[in-house]
């Protein structure tokens, strides 16, 4: 080296030609006149309202609601009652261990069929690229309910996909597995599974793919360039640039899958009902709102603890 | 090893990026692909690296046919244009990943050798982005030297530094490439950038070798219009050759009546007789100006070599440069003359307005078909 000191002198410090954007938040210094630093808070106001009045508040309602006791002829009445939180444990116990159960396969399921998708879509859909997205995207154009009912009409007893299922012993697997029984798909823990994969898979689709387009395609031929066997280039430059989006999607296909009703109301039975179906039954057939609270609050603390502990594992932060 | 390139050809759709080309890249030289953008160069250094499939033609390294081996199988590597360095490796692992991949897994002495080539020791565990250019670049050039390749192939890889960084990279580049001994390839639209580093030069213009060689040959010698114009400048007068005398050729400007002599060999016209019709060219900075009232005299300073190739003609612009005065002249046979002038006891006669003959030696003129654009290469044209 020459004449070293122009690029470690440019290097001893991140590169700073971006300017970062004023926040506002703190320390802005003289030049920041006031009106600009209270520019950020007037962008959250919209959200923050949204968020007040339909969350917070009705958190805290739900969060008194769940300490109460009583009955619905002579009134709840706040007694700070945490027997709510353990005898749903103790009652409903099975249906949260199935939520999650279905969620994790649900998700898992979602993530074999959407990477190879999202990855197509990607890298080689040229310019059917729009079109595949559409397609992904197009099962919100029906409401969630009727597409869930068709899964009825699909997964019916008698119907084709039992038939061919049933003549490639395909369901024998399965109903070894305790995934089905009797011969039939429907009112099955398979069939729920199916059903929360369908409905949230683009959920997962769809970061994945973010993730997966900005990956700079140079990238992979430098690690081509460097001896990497189509197989290793995935392994080792895609899909570790894609774990933001693995993350993300399966984050979207978790948490809204774990706390679903409509698919084990619809494709399952009383035996392989989730959590949220014994909050809707609680809330809305038993009437009885502080268990109904309770073991949402549950439900939301156990996903609170999984997603920490999944986002930390992940370490997404070194992502990007 | 020396890459041999046979017929090699690329088309995309109806467009022919490289018309079929046969280059011989001998071991261990500094081989640089010189030409504008979209002249074929990139993609002639994409299929030497195996990630384009030549449509005809051969490629080889050594004796082994590489044509159509996968880029992961070839003993080449190259260093990309955006430098491609992985965002979520450190350069460290960066370093390290063609190591890894060919099975090498003690690769911390031979990464922190390489660092120190490059001199990034101490930044061995940063990520891409939080490195300035520069630093990227040198990763790049580390990530590809630590396997020891065959052939090195460098895709513009100084094009997004600044100016100064650029300079001292060149230099820097040229060192390792001594150092290592192994044979580059370097892509590059710059002209300077590949005189200063490469000893072989291929100027391409429109998927073709315009003219190779080393780059005083290409500048003091060149065989057409786009690379007379491409590499530095060139003033191109229309002239006509009127006789041929032994090792010399005479010729008549159009336009003027003066007689301008040149070595016959010099001139690239195959054949040249009498009659004939060429671009006879000279370089600004051959040329030397004296003022009209001064060019009947013979006293030292002032005075016109014996036999030299005369022009008369009227100063328009003079451009103070530092190092040299650029001058622009109207002469009856090119409206747009330029001459450099060293700055050396200048003649403070030579303002605009001034009359003046211009004179250079025959050997440094040259000749080229007439039947070519002679504005093709210039930076008017490139743009």
């Amino acid at each position: 080296m020459t004449a070293p000191t122009v690029p470690a002198s440019a290097g001893a410090a991140p590169p700073t030609d971006r300017p970062s954007p004023e926040t506002g938040s703190s320390g802005d210094g003289p030049k920041t006149g006031p009106r600009r630093s209270l520019t950020p808070y007037w962008l959250l106001l919209p959200a923050g309202l949204w968020l007040a009045v339909f969350f917070v508040s009705p958190f805290f309602y739900q969060a008194s609601t769940s300490v109460q006791s009583g009955s619905l002829e002579e009134g709840f009445r706040v007694t700070w009652d945490f027997s709510n939180y353990s005898d749903a444990l103790a009652t409903y116990g099975e249906h949260f261990l199935r939520s999650f159960l279905y969620a994790s396969f649900a998700t898992l399921l979602c993530l074999l069929i959407g990477y190879p998708l999202a990855y197509m879509i990607a890298f080689r859909a040229g310019r059917w690229r729009g079109l595949l997205l559409v397609m992904v995207i197009a099962p919100f154009f029906t409401s969630f309910l009727i597409r869930t009912l068709a899964w009825k009409t699909i997964l019916s007893d008698g119907g084709p996909v039992v038939g061919v299922l049933e003549s490639v012993h395909i369901l024998d697997v399965t109903s070894l597995l305790g995934l089905t029984g009797d011969d039939r798909l429907l009112a099955t823990p398979l069939a729920v599974v199916c059903g929360l994969t369908y409905n949230f898979l683009p959920f997962m689709i769809l970061p994945l793919y973010s993730s997966l387009e900005r990956i700079d395609l140079s990238l992979h031929e430098a690690a081509r360039d460097l001896y990497a066997k189509p197989a290793t280039v995935f392994r080792k430059v895609t899909f570790p640039l894609s774990l933001p989006g693995v993350v993300a999607g399966t984050l979207l296909t978790f948490i809204p899958a774990s706390g679903d009703y409509i698919n084990a109301q619809l494709l399952g039975s009383p035996n392989t009902q989730m959590v949220g179906n014994a909050i809707q039954k609680q809330f809305l057939n038993v009437l009885d709102y502080p268990a109904a609270a309770a073991m949402s609050f549950i439900l939301m603390a156990i996903i609170l603890i999984v997603v920490t502990i999944y986002m930390r594992r992940a370490g997404t932060e070194e992502l990007v | 090893m020396t890459i041999t390139l046979s017929g090699v050809s690329k088309v995309f759709g109806d467009f022919t990026a490289v018309h079929p080309l046969d280059l011989t890249i001998p071991e261990g030289s500094f081989f640089a692909l010189l030409g504008a953008s979209g002249c074929g160069k990139t993609t002639t250094l994409r299929m030497i690296a195996g990630l384009e499939e030549p449509t005809g033609g051969s490629i080889r390294l050594g004796k082994e046919d590489i044509t159509r081996l996968p880029p992961h199988k070839r003993p080449v590597n190259t260093v990309f244009q955006n430098y491609a360095l992985f965002p979520h490796l450190d350069v460290t692992e960066n370093v390290a990943f063609g190591l890894r991949r060919r099975g090498i897994s003690s690769v911390q002495k031979q990464v922190e050798e390489m660092l120190e080539l490059v001199e990034l020791g101490t930044l061995a565990r940063r990520k891409p982005r939080q490195l300035s250019g520069g630093q990227q670049q040198r990763v790049a050039l580390a990530r590809a030297l630590i396997n020891r390749p065959q052939v090195l192939l460098l895709d513009e890889p100084l094009g997004a530094l600044d100016l100064k960084l650029r300079r001292q990279m060149q230099l820097e580049l040229k060192r390792i490439q001594t150092e290592v001994g192994i044979t580059f390839v370097h892509v590059t639209h710059d002209q300077e950038e590949a005189m200063t580093m490469a000893d072989t030069v291929a100027v391409m213009n429109a998927g073709r070798v315009e003219q190779l060689g080393a780059p005083d040959e290409l500048y003091e010698n060149p065989r057409s219009t786009f690379t007379a114009n491409f590499l530095g400048t060139s003033n191109l007068i229309e002239a006509e050759i009127i006789a041929v005398e032994g090792e010399d050729l005479r010729l008549k400007a159009v336009g003027a009546d003066t007689v301008l002599r040149l070595p016959a060999q010099r001139c690239a016209v195959e054949d040249p007789r009498a009659g004939g019709k060429v671009l006879v060219g000279v370089r600004p900075e051959k040329i030397s100006l004296t003022h009209a009232d001064d060019s009947e005299t013979s006293d030292a300073t002032g005075a016109i070599p014996e036999g030299s190739n005369l022009l008369t003609g009227r100063i328009r612009d003079a451009g103070y440069l530092g190092v040299s005065w650029q001058y622009v002249i109207d002469s009856p046979v090119c409206s747009e003359f330029s001459v450099y002038e060293q700055n050396v006891e200048r003649d403070a006669r030579l303002t605009p307005g001034a009359e003046v003959v211009l004179h250079w030696r025959p050997s440094h003129t040259f000749a080229l078909d007439a039947a070519q654009d002679a504005d093709a290469g210039t930076v008017e044209e490139t743009l």
